[in-house]
């Protein structure tokens, strides 16, 4: 690399022309990324009519959009759906993964299946489960319980029901991605540790528990805060399958964003909320970065 | 016995046996199989794969035989005349008949062809994007390496920690402030601003010989000519895996696009998919035949390159 600095002239003009040719994507970083961030901590600040901001009111949108009950509601949710989707979609695909890489016949088939739901757009994924659990008897679930002989339920109006659903529907599309991604752990696990443990006359269960789990671990810790990210991002679910419905029962965050600012075009309460969403967030990938360190080294 | 031997009857009791006995990787082994215990469990864990294939494949197929069916078949169910001599309705997976006239039907009645013609503007421009602006902010990066270069390094690994989604309202704001409202090009350039796809080409530019480099150097050419000319020609495997992933994500892309391209003559599919989804007069027929039309490309997409993607996810590692 030194001898790049010697030829075609002073380095200050090299400098100059590489600087033009990174310039244009450093706008749209600034423009995309860096902007809207600054943009959203000052027009949280403010009152606006429309696009234009009126003037500086403090922390007052932020004291009124706590009060507000989609903001509790839509707290509430959040954790809830993160609980739910630990507890239903967390271990999904690490079974899925240790099960599909110790299958002789299918393996391809099982693996190119269950990444399928990840290639449908999240929108058609969200439109799919909302024919499924339609609670009259066309829905897709209501016709496999009627086949089987029993009596069909509501889903997506049943408060104690809408969130499972909506976090099934997530493990669906989702789960696929975070198999392979297991697999490829499960695959650089080294043969021999298996074979040292089969000669010391380790059954299958000592085998799993202490080689192939803790060779996860590092894995499924990473793995989990991302899925945490991803559900305190939710939008598509809630908007088109209940519109936070019945009664709040599933307002995500997002969805409070989505509330005030192109419902109610009311940017400075969106900003308000988006800026709390983002603190979120940030503090989730600081520890997701802190955590994920020793899988690079 | 020598050992050769040994290995010839191992192979020869793998072929005589099949792959199941012969199994020596993962945590059970073929000779594990022997034990009934054993053999409980990996039967369980076939079933289970087998149960994640239903699980994943049941509902498109749903979606694609409902699209099949007609209106009546689909809300309704088929008339049937019960052993009691009374006619019931009764719903069927399978459709009456397998007829394409009814998803030709829908796509004319909803003009659809015009909403694939933007989805591909949207997708094609996108694709140009995400290989251009990212690539060339990476080859600064990776090669040119000016002075300062690490605060535009900076500018990238930071934007890896601010969520994208939060940002959609002050960005929806300067974008109409600018008057780019009703237009692609928002959307285009916003694929070249990806701190994932930068990452990627810069992963690959640093690891391309300097031979080759100062090579064409030597010959004269000039930083952006070396770019285009040798660092993006001989990243065809990178590029692949960008132009893939936004390929999908372009097409899949809902948000934005529908901010910014609702009630214009733009409307993308996912634009046209979200309004029929949330319409009340559109019939659920129209709505599932319109689910297909959306799936259908990024299917023939995977399917296409299956190989390709399934190894991406696995080489690429986590996509954040």
């Amino acid at each position: 690399m030194q001898t790049r600095t010697l030829r075609n002239g002073s380095r200050l003009r090299r400098d100059i022309a590489a600087w033009a040719i990174m310039i244009p994507s450093i706008i749209l970083f600034l423009f995309y990324v860096w902007e809207p961030l600054a943009e959203s901590i000052r027009l949280s600040f403010y009152t606006a009519q429309g696009f234009r901001t009126i003037k500086f009111v403090g922390f007052q949108n932020y004291r009124q959009m706590i009060i507000h009950p989609d903001f509790t509601a839509s707290v509430a949710n959040s954790f809830t759906y993160t609980a739910l989707s630990l507890a239903i979609g967390f271990l999904v695909p690490l079974i899925m993964a240790v099960a599909i890489n110790e299958v002789v016949y299918g393996k391809n088939l099982a693996r190119t299946s269950i990444y399928l739901p990840n290639i449908v757009p999240g929108l058609v994924t969200v439109l799919i489960w909302r024919f499924i659990f339609s609670s009259d008897k066309s829905g897709g679930l209501n016709m496999l319980l009627d086949s089987l002989g029993l009596p069909g339920g509501t889903y997506l109006s049943n408060p104690a029901l809408v969130k499972p659903v909506i976090v099934l529907t997530m493990t669906w599309k989702s789960a696929g991605a975070t198999t392979l991604i297991y697999l490829a752990g499960l695959q650089s696990i080294d043969a021999e540790h298996y074979e040292a443990a089969i000669i010391d006359g380790a059954g299958i269960w000592r085998r799993m528990r202490h080689i192939t789990l803790p060779n996860l671990f590092n894995l499924a810790r990473t793995l989990m805060i991302l899925q945490i990210i991803a559900v305190f991002q939710i939008l598509y679910e809630p908007i088109l399958m209940t519109n936070g419905g019945p009664n709040n029962a599933s307002i995500s965050m997002m969805q409070v964003v989505y509330r005030y600012a192109f419902e109610h075009i009311d940017y400075p309460h969106a900003a308000a909320m988006s800026v709390i969403i983002s603190i979120i967030l940030i503090a989730l990938t600081l520890l997701y970065n802190k955590i994920s360190k020793p899988l690079d080294a | 016995m020598t050992y050769e031997s040994i290995g010839r009857g191992a192979k020869r009791a793998v072929r005589k046996t099949g792959k199941l006995t012969g199994k020596n990787d993962g945590i059970v082994r073929g000779y594990d199989l022997r034990k009934p215990h054993v053999k409980v469990f990996y039967a369980a864990l076939t079933l289970l794969c087998l149960a994640a294939v239903v699980v994943s494949l049941l509902p498109l197929i749903y979606t694609i035989l409902g699209g099949f069916k007609t209106i009546q078949e689909l809300t309704r169910g088929v008339k049937t005349v019960g052993p009691d001599g009374k006619s019931v309705w009764r719903m069927h997976l399978l459709p009456q008949n397998f007829s394409m006239e009814g998803y030709i039907d829908t796509w004319k009645k909803t003009k659809f062809a015009r909403h694939y013609v933007n989805s591909f503007i949207q997708v094609a421009g996108s694709m140009v994007s995400a290989c251009l602006f990212n690539g060339l902010f990476a080859y600064g990066l990776a090669i040119l390496r000016p002075r300062g270069w690490k605060i535009a390094l900076a500018v990238v690994m930071g934007s890896l920690l601010l969520p994208g989604t939060t940002s959609i309202v002050p960005l929806y704001i300067n974008i109409n402030r600018i008057g780019l409202q009703g237009s692609f090009i928002p959307l285009w350039l916003g694929v070249g601003a990806s701190a994932f796809y930068v990452i990627l080409f810069k992963n690959f530019y640093e690891a391309m010989p300097v031979s080759l480099i100062e090579a064409a150097r030597l010959d004269g050419c000039s930083d952006l000519g070396l770019f285009f000319k040798i660092v993006l020609p001989l990243s065809m495997p990178i590029n692949m895996v960008v132009l893939i992933y936004a390929v999908n994500g372009a097409w899949s892309d809902f948000l934005l696009p529908y901010l910014l391209l609702n009630n214009s003559p733009r409307e993308t599919v996912m634009v046209r998919l979200f309004t029929l989804g949330r319409s009340k007069q559109v019939s659920a027929i129209d709505l599932i035949r319109a689910m297909m039309y959306a799936i259908l490309p990024p299917v023939a997409l995977f399917i296409a390159f299956q190989r390709q993607i399934t190894s991406n996810v696995l080489a690429s590692g986590i996509k954040g």
